[in-house]
């Protein structure tokens, strides 16, 4: 018989955790940012031309002001590549995931040869039924990106989705039988 | 390329940010995986994405957020500063589809001696309507020369 899953037990167990503060391996760098622009077409000099972007007042290629861009920086750079370190610790009873929503407020901006880290929080956990599956469970997720001068970069608020497969969700019910 | 600097007394609400259309072509999910660095199939492998029970593949959080940031920093200038950005993965933008990005002046304010415009933006296509609503909130340079 299949475990019973009981969001109540996660909420209290998972809501509010947070990570250690963790350091992206590498420095903010210009091919990641070209790559970056590349896949939408943004032929932005300042996020692309160092010579251009010198003679800016910013003197340094910038990052484009991309979340996704900064929380890459700050902690998915390294090889192999972890897609979210987050979910593995809250237990869902699918494994499948959809973002549903993302918020980044920016305080400062990203420069080439900067060095970022970030530091991980669970704001919340619920069930919530979506045409995919009745027991969807969402998980709101908070990354706050800083930078080697311990300024807080921007804060990244992800509203993400879990749902089991079709064939889970019969799997299951079969089970229930 | 680069664009003239927009001041925010330059600004009135319901300016159009031009912004641009680009197609989901097998090319552009596999420049999407490169510049994203996302190696989740749902976006590249269209058997993952259905055994989900999705229709078919669509493009990722990155690719979208990259776009409609670029529908911004094309608008602002390089001395424009991005303090907000929130948008919703309503619907999908799949292989095929023609995304279409664009904005709209919603608001304008002064924060504290900073001039504040407040903008729509969003990413459309014609199978689907708008995909991805989203509102920024930009601060510009001033033509005094105070903060943005």
């Amino acid at each position: 018989m299949a475990e019973q899953y009981d969001i109540a037990a996660v909420r209290e167990k998972y809501i509010g955790f947070e990570t250690a503060t963790a350091r992206g391996r590498y420095l903010v760098e210009y091919d990641a940012i070209r790559r970056h622009c590349h896949m939408v077409d943004d032929n932005n000099p300042l996020f692309l031309d160092p010579d251009y972007a010198r003679k800016t007042a910013h003197e340094s290629v910038i990052c484009p002001p991309s979340g996704w861009l900064a929380l890459y920086f700050a902690s998915l750079g390294p090889w192999p590549a972890v897609f979210e370190p987050l979910f593995p610790i809250v237990p869902t009873p699918g494994k499948r995931i959809v973002n549903m929503s993302q918020e980044v407020e920016w305080s400062t901006r990203i420069k080439a040869g900067d060095h970022l880290s970030v530091r991980r929080r669970i704001a919340d956990v619920y069930q919530k039924a979506v045409s995919l599956d009745a027991e969807a469970v969402w998980i709101v997720a908070e990354a706050t990106i800083s930078n080697q001068r311990d300024e807080t970069v921007c804060v990244i608020r992800n509203t993400m989705l879990t749902h089991r497969t079709p064939d889970e969700q019969e799997q299951a019910t079969g089970n229930k039988r | 390329m680069a664009s003239a600097q927009l001041h925010w007394e330059e600004v009135r609400v319901g300016d159009e940010l031009e912004g641009f259309t680009l197609e989901i072509t097998p090319r552009r999910l596999f420049l999407q995986v490169s510049g994203s660095q996302d190696w989740y199939p749902l976006h590249f492998d269209p058997a993952f994405a259905r055994k989900a029970g999705h229709s078919d593949l669509f493009v990722n959080t990155g690719f979208l957020q990259a776009a409609l940031v670029r529908v911004i920093t094309d608008w602002m200038g390089d001395d424009g500063f991005l303090r907000k950005l929130r948008f919703e993965m309503r619907r999908q933008q799949r292989q095929g589809d023609t995304m279409v990005c664009r904005g709209k002046v919603a608001a304008k304010h002064e924060r504290d001696g900073d001039g504040i415009v407040e903008i729509e933006v969003w990413a459309e296509n014609e199978r689907e309507g708008v995909t991805t609503p989203g509102m920024a909130t930009v601060a510009l340079p001033r033509r005094s020369g105070g903060p943005g």
